[in-house]
């Protein structure tokens, strides 16, 4: 092997950090760089990936039985807290105006129509729109969803009014033509997000295809491949 | 370097990311073994292990927005995570921790075996014969670091050599590694 040039300093810093050789000083102060300075942070994250492949070399241990009990009870509730104290529930709760509701559907719509962040070979796929209702809460929606084939993402918009529950949260399930419910992910009220699903739940968002809302404890229905609260609203995909 | 395939944990953290405590709970199934294995070795003590596993999977828990699918498989990141608190924890017991190798985890061997390597993804084979192209001492002291997250001070007192020179044997070995990575 030819001899190679040395690394210019700041790389070779970026080296040593991601290897693990500073000393506990000099570590601080590479995490202290590290936080101002995005071209070292790059050189830091460039390098613990080119060495990352040596743990696979590291054999495996199976952690005591009594760890995972440990860890889900010293998760937080969520990381935002204070929306989750804010949880207010559609039950009884006012569903914003119909201004808030045309405006989050412009949202969801705008967030929809951002440009794939891959290259996209295939003619874009039209995306899919449902307006999930609540049963006896009239013609304005709880929940606004539009599925992207492109970006594989859903992007929900919910109408809730953020407030009063803090015991329940609002878990998303995919209902497909076999009428089997399958998770999404959790929404809080008042909030808008893109949800990436995996290829294999994809060909689930075809139109026909149901959204629907269910109300659940904290971390979501117990029994993981259904609803275990109340339906809380409810809507079919189809084209606009 | 693109993965061949899509990263099959990469799903799981949108899900994290989501609040959905089932995904935290398969990717802990899926990944704590390992990461258990690479706490131990730093710090070749059960209980700081497990808590710094625990601060792990909390750690992910909260910053699992913060994954870039497209920077670095869920794997690798996972695994900066925890030698980076593994590494911090050891530091809180000096800069001399472990600069006496236990006997079992001599400085010597660390070379995966044939099998392993043949297991061994494309991106740790690659890393392997590149490492293999290092003269055995630096491949020796650098597989000591990364596994042990010693310091260079721990490092020299355990090869008997002056820091400066053990400090160079890594650079230059890290370039000469980089330059075989990358030509």
């Amino acid at each position: 092997m030819s001899e190679p040039k040395d690394l210019p300093e700041s790389e070779a810093l970026a080296a040593e950090h991601a290897l693990g050789v500073l000393s506990g000083p000099e570590r601080a102060a590479a995490e202290a760089r590290l936080a101002r300075d995005p071209a070292f942070a790059a050189e830091v994250a460039a390098w613990r990936t080119k060495l990352a492949p040596l743990a696979e070399a590291v054999a495996p241990v199976p952690p005591p039985e009594g760890l995972w009990p440990a860890i889900a009870r010293a998760l937080p509730a969520n990381d935002d807290v204070a929306a989750r104290r804010r949880l207010r529930f559609w039950r009884g709760a006012t569903i914003g105006s119909l201004g808030l509701a045309a405006a989050s559907l412009a949202a969801a719509a705008l967030l929809a129509s951002r440009p794939p962040i891959a290259v996209a070979p295939a003619p874009p796929a039209p995306i899919l729109n449902a307006s999930l209702m609540s049963p006896g809460q009239g013609d304005r929606p709880m929940f606004v969803a539009a599925y992207d084939p492109v970006r594989r993402a859903l992007i929900v918009t919910s109408l809730a009014q953020p407030g009063a529950d803090p015991a329940h949260v609002h878990e998303l399930w995919i209902i497909p033509a076999d009428g089997k419910p399958h998770p999404i992910g959790m929404i809080e009220p008042g909030r808008s997000k893109a949800m990436p699903m995996p290829k294999a739940m994809a060909p689930m968002f075809a139109p026909g295809a149901a959204i629907a809302v269910s109300v659940e404890p904290p971390g979501g229905s117990p029994r993981k491949t259904a609803p275990s609260g109340p339906i809380a609203a409810m809507g079919k995909l189809s084209r606009i | 370097m693109a993965p061949a395939a899509p990263d099959p944990l990469a799903p799981l953290m949108s899900r994290i990311a989501a609040g959905d405590r089932a995904a935290l709970r398969a990717l802990y199934e899926a990944t704590a073994p390992k990461l258990f294995g690479v706490c131990l070795r730093i710090l070749s003590d059960r209980e700081e292990s497990e808590d710094v596993l625990q601060d792990v999977y909390v750690t992910v828990w909260r910053r699992a927005d913060r994954f870039e699918a497209g920077r670095a498989s869920v794997s690798t990141w996972l695994g900066a995570i925890a030698r980076n608190r593994a590494i911090d924890r050891l530091r809180a017991r000096g800069p001399l921790a472990r600069a006496e190798p236990l006997e079992d985890l001599e400085i010597a061997d660390d070379a995966p075996s044939a099998e392993t390597r043949l297991q061994a993804s494309g991106e740790a084979a690659r890393l392997a014969a590149c490492l293999d192209e290092l003269d055995p001492r630096t491949r020796q002291v650098i597989r000591t670091a990364f596994f042990e997250g010693v310091t260079y001070e721990a490092l020299a007192r355990r090869m008997d050599a002056p820091l400066g020179t053990v400090k160079s044997w890594i650079r230059r070995g890290l370039a000469r590694l980089k330059g075989c990575l990358e030509p």
